[in-house]
């Protein structure tokens, strides 16, 4: 692994919400074509720093690199930390988050909901656009609900449509913040399949998820956190049958019953 | 004194009352779209992260929102062509005296619904448009307004009915609108009954072809297939407060 290329990167990363520290120096490289799910208590920091890689909030310490390039966006008034929105806008494309709640947009059907970026980020023909929104549903086995509406689907189906309207942009990194939570336990299936098939075809990704048989399958590390820090980072085997952290052990008796 | 058909169709007919009801829905109709739009500006002002711009919109709507509206319309009318000479010229008619006030008063309340209909939409959106690479300027027209609309269209219905009413007060300033065309016709034959029916009708005709229309907006707005009939569309919006005066 040490030679592949970085697709993203946590350098130091310190967030803070008022007084609460949320993280303190989270710094965690992600090589491409590599899955790392990230798994912890709640309230450990998992998800902010998810939305922290996806520069979605600014942070106010260490940085984010994306693309080989460094991103420090400091939040606070008007202060953008001297990134220009459109930068982050631009980079923001490459890496594209998928929702606990799915957020679909409701008053688009599936399919238009998945033409949303080519259309207006990449500035694709509508025809092709069209095209390949199709074969993404079909890929994600929902051609037969490109005319529904999310409020028409199923909690699983709406985040099959998710995950092909994040596709549809051809991101380099793909993170998943608890994709499974908000899904009926006969729901969680479909979805965990169609993320193993993008893991297996090399899509770079970082999931927050306490799926632990994804974890194993599909994970090639798997990242214990805890109040704001990473505690430990092992491959999956490993991870689940020999962490060396306490904090770790504690934790997956926790979850494994 | 009997009821007489003959005036109250006559009247209900006559072109006088066809251009004072033309004039009524014109008049309603150019202020509530003049009121959405400053109403939009003023409501976006509210959630600026500048405070002096928060408290400056924050002052547009108490103080358009707590002055009478008729006082209002006599200020625009009487007191402004004191204050600016140039208003003084013909140009300065009745009808658009009673449009600007009209419609200053109305973008107030407009304010406050779309300010609600802003927050009505959930953060999440946003987020999930920022996570595709949409500028800030494509999340708000692709994905925040289009649920925001949904919203507030049923009391913007509300308001513009009212509004529709509220149009009367300019008989105060001689423009002749609706009711100013009845006031002049009873004051001639003093058929009271006829003409007021007369004008009674001519309101419920536009408030109902009014409501037809709402009614087709809304539908545009269900976001549901159109192949399957027997659903009824999206979770119905959250109720926002509407106002009445």
């Amino acid at each position: 692994m040490t030679a592949a290329t970085v697709a993203i990167e946590a350098r130091e990363i310190a967030k803070r919400y008022g007084a609460l520290e949320v993280l303190r120096g989270v710094s965690m490289e992600v090589a491409a074509g590599q899955v790392k799910v990230v798994v912890g208590p709640s309230g450990s920091g998992k998800s902010t720093l998810l939305r922290c890689l996806g520069l979605l909030e600014p942070i106010e310490g260490g940085s984010v690199v994306v693309e080989g390039q460094e991103v420090a966006w400091r939040g606070g008034g008007r202060g953008k930390g001297g990134i220009e929105e459109r930068r982050l806008t631009a980079l923001r494309s490459q890496v594209c988050m998928v929702f606990q709640q799915f957020n679909l947009f409701p008053h688009m059907t599936a399919l238009d909901n998945v033409m949303v970026g080519p259309l207006h980020v990449r500035h694709m023909p509508r025809a092709q656009a069209r095209e390949q929104a199709m074969a993404l549903l079909e890929r994600v086995r929902l051609g037969d609900k490109a005319r529904r509406y999310p409020h028409e689907l199923s909690g699983g189906q709406q985040q099959r449509v998710a995950i092909a309207r994040v596709l549809a942009l051809r991101p380099k990194v793909m993170l998943f913040d608890e994709p499974t939570s908000a899904l009926d336990p006969e729901l969680v299936r479909e979805v965990v399949d169609v993320m193993e098939e993008l893991a297996r075809d090399g899509m770079t990704m970082v999931v927050v998820s306490h799926e632990m048989r994804f974890a194993r399958e599909a994970a090639n590390a798997v990242v214990m956190m805890d109040e704001g820090r990473i505690v430990e980072e092992a491959p999956p085997e490993r991870f689940f049958t020999a962490p060396t952290e306490e904090r770790t052990r504690r934790f997956l008796q926790m979850v494994e019953r | 004194m009997a009821f007489d058909w003959n005036i109250f169709f006559e009247a209900l007919t006559s072109p006088t009352f066809i251009r004072g009801a033309g004039l009524t829905i014109s008049l309603a109709a150019a202020a509530q779209a003049a009121a959405i739009v400053l109403g939009l500006g003023v409501a976006l002002l509210r959630r600026s992260p500048l405070p002096p711009l928060r408290w400056a919109a924050a002052t547009y709507v108490w103080l358009f929102r707590a002055v009478p509206t008729l006082l209002q319309l006599l200020f625009v009318w009487n007191a402004l062509p004191q204050l600016v000479p140039s208003l003084r010229d013909p140009w300065f008619s009745p009808f658009l005296a009673a449009f600007v006030a009209l419609a200053v008063n109305e973008s107030a309340y407009m304010a406050e619904i779309i300010r609600a209909g802003l927050a009505a939409v959930d953060r999440g959106q946003t987020l999930a448009g920022k996570t595709l690479g949409l500028s800030q300027a494509q999340v708000f027209r692709l994905v925040v307004l289009p649920q925001t609309i949904r919203v507030i269209i049923p009391p913007t219905g509300n308001e513009f009915i009212t509004l529709l009413k509220l149009t009367s007060l300019a008989s105060v300033i001689s423009l002749r609108e609706l009711l100013t065309v009845t006031s002049q016709t009873v004051a001639v034959n003093f058929r009271f009954a006829e003409l007021y029916g007369a004008a009674t009708v001519w309101y419920l005709a536009i408030v109902s072809v009014f409501m037809v229309l709402q009614g087709q907006l809304e539908r545009r707005y269900r976001w549901a297939s159109t192949d399957e009939p027997g659903r009824r569309g999206a979770p119905a919006a959250p109720d926002i407060a509407t106002t009445n005066r």
